[in-house]
């Protein structure tokens, strides 16, 4: 009897040491290797980088960030994913999250995102868009949708009051309009790309109800976007030199430096407005909902795990912790005390009294009119890039002007649409 | 002729299979992946023989981009010579050597520096509102101007920034070349009462004939490869004005469709095209030469 207790005891006593042991092991899962990140440039992730230290304490492992600019990090992150694949996070975008999904390049998830860190207090807009077929695959680092952002002391001195359709949207950028001054009506993106031209240009195409797909066939091949690019061609008159070919930091930087009357753009604009570093229009701007029709454009970027790079479970769990920290309240809570308003994403942070006195209760005001309107303009596919950048393309030369005939050009990317849909069969 | 000894095969054979592996390994690669339908996103696929070049060529943008690779070619050969060689003859003429190695040190200043980074200066220079390089015209039209979203001059504006690296470094080398010249020819045409431009047209460039051509092969092949300045300052645009070959292919195989097999086989089209071009024009060279 006696000894069977203790056999009992030593066993049960095993058990536990082995439970503890087990757990000392999760604590510092699989992090032996210093984590490689590809990503944008974002303030948030500079931010994050002095606080290497904090991690390492986590998980036992340090992380580094190579940067490059979003279109190259598209490109280099698709090369990297479908070759050798050696980073174990990748950034990921609303226009490419399909395509690494489908293609299995990055892993979902939530399986290796620990509960504490509660992925649920994201944005649910940008939850939205972080899934793919149910699953979701990134936790958002920025996002949004879209902002009227306009001059309060040009729209005052002009005597125009601030427009909440599109009709007074055009209006007020032929009145606003004196480059003469130094003033230019509006700010559009030219450049090239399903995330540059496109993107601004989607809005009026949604906004006039178009739509790119019904079932498998092309049907953005109408009325509402050929009046969607001529509208936007019209607009190009007054949108400063240096935006044909331009895209976000033109446009905004154009804004920014005092030569744009109004704009519509995505919401991070408006936290660059009000930071006097990179801002000479402090104090003179005002937001509101984007003018009727136009929907908002929705899009999240975030850090999702590499497939290639994180070979077993415990790979995968130590880039699942280093997202987690990354995103998690903490480190949110440091962003909005640094005033960086375009990485702020969980709605405990955005909701919260410090929040409201560091940007204003009418900024508060004009996201929660906009997040009404915010929609996903895009064609949610793995193809879309693919079809955003042709787009893209012969959009960039009705704009400059190589090409004239809007229809035709449409026609042309309907064949082309229907060709990618033809091979994917 | 007996060879006595085995050091030339020591000392060649590794570099040679070294060099052969890095050259071919790649390019019989690069050949195997046009003949499939290979995608970025799809790991599965097959033989498809030469379906990727017959595409090619019903392909608008494919054509445009060769006639862009053509144009940026010429343009680019003909005024880095051009401005080469008259800068070389006023360097040798008018300067005295002290200024002369001044004025080289700082021509050679902008080939020194790499290329995607002039490319962002020169981007900032020719920004229509900030830039410095444009400031003269938009005081003359009044209004700014910007070159590289304008179809009709981007091409120039990249071609001033390829000409503003390579141009002022063949100068220098053209000088360098001049003082080597024995001076008696020089000399003796002057005293025919030949006139500056006589004695540089007829007698200098002539002896240097060789050395030239040399220079305008080198900048041939360094053309062909201005991918990194032509990325940066205007990514083949606006349009695809300035889309040249290896832009589109990069184009297709990593930024748009992910058409690995398509790129490929622009590439081995390229790699044909001008291996074949190159092999007449250097014969074509060295008939005249010895003509």
């Amino acid at each position: 009897m006696r000894v069977r207790a203790a056999l009992a005891a030593a066993a049960g006593g095993a058990l536990v040491l082995a439970a503890g042991l087990a757990q000392t092991a999760s604590a510092e899962a699989g992090c032996s290797h210093d984590i490689r990140v590809l990503a944008q440039p974002r303030d948030g992730l500079t931010l994050l980088e002095k606080y290497k230290d904090e991690f390492k304490g986590l998980s036992g492992a340090s992380f580094n960030i190579d940067y490059l600019n979003e279109n190259d990090r598209r490109a280099k992150s698709r090369a990297d994913a479908s070759t050798v694949g050696k980073y174990n996070v990748y950034y990921i975008d609303e226009a490419n999250v399909a395509l690494f999904a489908k293609s299995n390049w990055i892993t979902p998830l939530l399986d290796y995102y620990p509960k504490d860190y509660d992925f649920a207090d994201f944005d649910p807009g940008r939850q939205k868009v972080a899934t793919f077929e149910d699953k979701v695959y990134f936790a958002p680092l920025t996002g949004g949708g879209d902002l009227l952002v306009y001059r309060k002391d040009l729209l005052e001195k002009a005597g125009v009051k601030v427009p909440t359709t599109l009709d007074e949207m055009i209006l007020a950028v032929q009145k606003l309009h004196d480059p003469d001054h130094g003033v230019y009506g509006i700010a559009l993106r030219g450049q090239r790309g399903s995330g540059a031209n496109v993107w601004r240009w989607m809005p009026y195409f949604r906004g006039f109800g178009g739509k790119w797909f019904d079932g498998n066939t092309p049907a953005f091949d109408g009325e509402p976007a050929v009046k969607a690019t001529q509208t936007y061609l019209d607009l190009f008159k007054y949108s400063p030199p240096g935006t044909k070919t331009g895209s976000w930091d033109e446009s905004t930087g154009a804004f920014l430096s005092g030569q744009v009357a109004l704009l519509v753009e995505s919401t991070p604009l408006s936290g660059e407005a009000i930071d006097p570093k990179v801002s000479k229009v402090v104090g003179k701007v005002g937001y509101a909902r984007p003018p009727s029709p136009l929907t908002g454009g929705g899009y999240a970027h975030g850090l999702a795990i590499g497939a290639k790079a994180n070979k077993d479970d415990a790979a995968k769990k130590c880039a699942g912790l280093f997202i987690a920290w990354a995103t998690s309240k903490e480190n949110e809570k440091r962003r909005l005390d640094d005033g960086q308003f375009g990485e702020l994403n969980r709605t405990s942070i955005m909701t919260s009294d410090e929040f409201n006195q560091k940007f204003g209760a009418d900024l508060g005001q004009a996201l929660a009119d906009t997040a009404k309107v915010t929609a996903v303009n895009f064609w949610q596919d793995p193809e879309w890039p693919n079809l955003g950048d042709h787009w893209g393309i012969e959009l960039e030369e009705l704009i400059t002007g190589t090409r004239t005939d809007i229809k035709g050009s449409l026609d042309e990317l309907n064949t082309y649409a229907k060709g990618l849909v033809a091979n994917r069969k | 002729m007996k060879i006595r000894t085995s050091l030339p095969i020591v000392f060649t054979v590794p570099t040679m299979a070294a060099l052969a592996i890095l050259a071919f390994v790649p390019t019989i690669d690069a050949i195997n992946i046009a003949l499939q339908n290979r995608e970025l996103s799809n790991p599965d696929s097959v033989y498809v023989g030469f379906a990727n070049f017959r595409a090619l060529f019903d392909d608008p943008r494919f054509l445009n981009s060769v006639w862009v690779s053509i144009k940026w070619e010429i343009l680019t050969v003909v005024a880095t010579m051009v401005v080469a060689i008259p800068l070389a003859v006023l360097l040798f003429e008018a300067t005295s050597p002290n200024v002369r190695n001044a004025l080289c040190v700082l021509f050679i200043v902008p080939a020194l520096l790499p290329r995607v980074s002039a490319a962002f200066v020169w981007r900032f220079a020719f920004h229509p509102l900030f830039g410095l390089a444009v400031y003269p015209l938009k005081l003359i039209t009044g209004h700014p101007v910007d070159l590289l979203a304008d179809p009709h001059t981007a091409m120039l504006a990249v071609a001033i920034v390829d000409v503003w690296q390579w141009g002022l470094l063949f100068s220098v080398v053209i000088v360098k070349l001049l003082e080597t010249l024995p001076p008696q020819p020089l000399e003796a045409a002057r005293l025919d009462h030949a006139r500056t431009w006589e004695v540089y047209a007829y007698v200098a460039l002539p002896m240097l004939r060789g050395a030239l051509i040399s220079l305008v092969f080198v900048k041939m092949i360094e053309s062909l490869r201005a991918f990194d300045l032509i990325y940066v300052m205007t990514r083949g645009g606006p349009g695809i004005t300035t889309e040249t070959l290896d832009m589109y292919a990069f184009s297709q195989g990593f930024i748009e469709s992910g058409r690995i097999s398509y790129a490929s086989s622009m590439a081995v089209l390229m790699m044909i095209a001008t291996t074949v071009a190159f092999t007449i024009l250097w014969r074509r060279v060295r008939r005249w030469q010895e003509a």
